[in-house]
């Protein structure tokens, strides 16, 4: 084995476990404020793709513009979603909520069909496309873009919820919805807040996806296997969603390297296994997380 | 009153007689003249396949239009009755149940080599049909196993047959990588492949597999360039992950030309692949809907009725319709009953059959495949997959 081709391998691990852990991002986010796991988290990110598609090819907007579009569209849905379904279920079972955003997983891939036809499609070039060389080496460009993107949301949300007002009033909501109550933190607006930003990432990580395999309806299944990666760096952790997120990106990709393609689910999921056995609440959650 | 009575009696049961004569004997000479033959068919119009099944819906009530305002079969029209599976094996089961149970169905589509394995024993207890489908799954190319069974087209294996002849003679002892999907469909062909590349004194190089739904291929695509194959075959996709791995490879200057099987190789699919698209190859079975060597009558009439580009889905799926009402056709000249396998008889009876030039050439169904296929390569500037081979019968 030489030491080059490992460097690579792992670089290429790093980068897609990025992507894994911005879209793992938007699960806590929601699931800190709500407690709701959200499981149309991958249909909201085809949204945001598709979004991208229609804003840059549909009507010729210059890439950047288009980003910023398709992730305020997904932001805009997410308040869309919180004020009209996930609010009047308030009070309600959690189960009950988790079916909810099943129906509007599907109503959304439902959507997106007779909006854009079923036929997988690829979004514009908008990347560049010149190979990175960290030494000697090779990282595929869009996979860097991916990394670099994701590294600056994380780091931000992070600092938001270390030195803002609202992230504070976020992390308070998460601790004890009543105790924020009672300080005169507005908890359903945290709520708002928290689907709008969650939406808009998940949005925004659609479109770098998107640049890399290409959009279809059927896409939302990457936002299902992000769902181990925030399990298994903790559902109420931003910084379990990065680890877990760039650990499962090396594993599949030294797995998938060394043993085979077949194997990398494999590992992936004894890895979850053996992990819920020790640390049933993820590498970096709450204690007393209640589990699905 | 009382002696209107037995005049009323009499009319009714005059009436009732009219009506009788009207329902079982008129009816009946009707129906021998002029009952629909079924057409059932589990069509995934949404999930996964519906790229795919939307042109084959449309591409077999093409051909039924055209049979119908021909006549149909022996006066006979075929009528199509559908179902969407949103490419589910339950869903397609559910179909077939209902379908069956509300019509007198003699011919079917299915729309996965799940579907047809699950439904296969019911196939041959029932005995009154035959079906074809979505799938060239291999394994369903046994006329033992699956007697009502068959594809419009060369199983993957024989697609990878085609393609590998190909590469031995423009190339002879070439390196052969497989990338492959982790599904059924994309380990179809990989043993017997390897076996037949050996034979044909191919080298292959590098076998590498991709979890299904798998987004990013960066490391798959480092383990290729180690392997540095002079050709490299993508089977078990349809879009993704395949541009994303060629753009790759391409970036750290590797050579290797790249094919796909049929599934792939829709143009308007292959063109979405962009810059990666150049120089792309692969299996068809099919002319292509703008295809204009050679006499294609039913091409002409495909591109009358719709002016705009159609699918290989919707080509797959008129073909289809095409082979399956032959069968219907034949079994009746030979004066027999729609029974599964006097169908299929009539089916195996198809020798040196000129599909309308949609096959380039006649073709004959001896088994359940027909082993018939041409190279295309993506030509960037007519933005066209290209003939890059004559017909290859294998």
């Amino acid at each position: 084995m030489d030491a080059l081709f490992l460097a690579e391998v792992m670089l290429a691990g790093i980068g897609s476990g990025a992507l894994y852990a911005l879209t793992g991002v938007a699960f806590v986010l929601i699931y800190k404020a709500t407690r709701v796991v959200n499981l149309a988290i991958g249909e909201i990110l085809m949204l945001g793709g598709y979004a991208f598609l229609g804003f840059a090819a549909g009507l010729g907007l210059p890439a950047i513009a288009a980003l910023v579009l398709a992730v305020v569209t997904g932001g805009l849905l997410g308040w869309l979603v919180e004020r009209s379904l996930i609010r009047p279920m308030l009070g309600e079972s959690p189960i009950s909520v988790f079916m909810v955003t099943i129906g509007l997983g599907s109503i959304l891939v439902g959507l997106v069909q007779l909006g854009w036809g079923a036929d997988p499609l690829r979004l514009p070039e908008f990347m560049p496309a010149t190979p990175v060389f960290i030494g000697d080496a090779y990282l595929a460009p869009k996979v860097a873009v991916g990394f670099v993107a994701a590294a600056v949301v994380i780091a931000a949300f992070l600092a938001l919820f270390r030195f803002s007002r609202s992230g504070v009033a976020l992390k308070a909501t998460a601790g004890d919805q009543g105790a924020a109550y009672s300080v005169g933190i507005d908890v359903p607006r945290v709520f708002s807040a928290a689907w709008i930003l969650a939406c808009a990432t998940a949005a925004g990580a659609g479109v770098l996806v998107g640049a890399i395999g290409g959009i279809s309806p059927t896409m939302g299944v990457f936002g299902l296997s992000v769902l181990v990666v925030v399990i298994i760096g903790g559902l109420d952790s931003i910084a379990g969603a990065l680890v877990g997120g760039l650990l499962i990106g090396l594993v599949e990709a030294l797995a998938g390297a060394f043993l085979g393609g077949e194997y990398k689910l494999v590992v992936t999921f004894t890895l979850l296994l053996l992990l819920l056995m020790v640390r049933p609440y993820g590498l970096f959650g709450t204690h007393e997380i209640e589990r699905l | 009153m009382t002696a209107f009575e037995p005049n009323r009696r009499r009319i009714i049961a005059g009436t009732a007689a009219a009506a009788g004569a009207m329902a079982f004997g008129f009816g009946r000479a009707s129906a021998q003249a002029g009952a629909p033959i079924v057409l059932g068919g589990s069509i995934p119009l949404t999930g996964v396949f519906a790229f795919a099944g939307i042109g084959i819906h449309a591409g077999i009530q093409d051909y039924l239009k055209i049979l119908n305002d021909g006549g149909g079969i022996k006066g006979r029209p075929v009528k199509y009755v559908a179902e969407d599976t949103a490419y589910k094996v339950d869903a397609s089961v559910a179909a077939f149940n209902k379908i069956n149970s509300q019509e007198k169905v003699s011919l079917y589509y299915g729309d996965s080599t799940g579907f047809a394995k699950t439904i296969n024993s019911e196939l041959d207890r029932r005995g009154t049909m035959i079906m074809a489908g979505a799938s060239f799954a291999t394994e369903l190319n046994d006329p033992k196993k699956y007697p009502l069974q068959f594809m419009a087209g060369p199983d993957y294996t024989e697609m990878f047959g085609i393609l590998l002849r190909y590469i031995a003679k423009e190339k002879p002892g070439a390196r052969v990588a497989f990338v492959y999907s982790d599904t059924e469909f994309g380990r179809d062909p990989i043993v017997l492949g390897e076996a037949l590349a050996k034979e044909l004194k191919l080298a292959v190089v590098e076998k590498i597999v991709t979890p299904p739904g798998s987004v990013d291929v960066s490391t798959e695509v480092l383990k290729l360039r180690r392997a540095n194959p002079d050709f490299t075959i993508f089977h078990g996709y349809v879009l993704a992950p395949i541009p994303e791995f060629i753009t790759q490879a391409k970036q750290m200057g590797m050579r290797s030309a790249f094919m796909g099987t049929f599934w792939t190789m829709d143009n308007s699919t292959v063109q979405r692949m962009g810059d990666a698209a150049e120089g792309f190859m692969g299996v068809m079975p099919y002319r292509y809907y703008y295809d204009r060597d050679g006499s294609a009558p039913m091409l002409d009439r495909i591109r009358q009725m719709r002016p705009d580009y159609q699918s290989t889905g919707y080509l797959q799926g008129f073909v289809t319709a095409m082979l399956l009402t032959e069968a219907a056709k034949r079994t009746l000249d030979a004066g027999k009953d729609l029974t599964g396998p006097n169908l299929k008889a009539g089916l195996n009876s198809i020798k040196d059959f000129d599909t309308g030039g949609l096959f380039g050439v006649p073709i004959s169904i001896p088994g359940n495949s027909v082993p018939v296929g041409r190279i295309y390569r993506f030509d960037a500037k007519a933005k066209q997959m290209q003939p890059a081979s004559d017909w290859i019968k294998l």
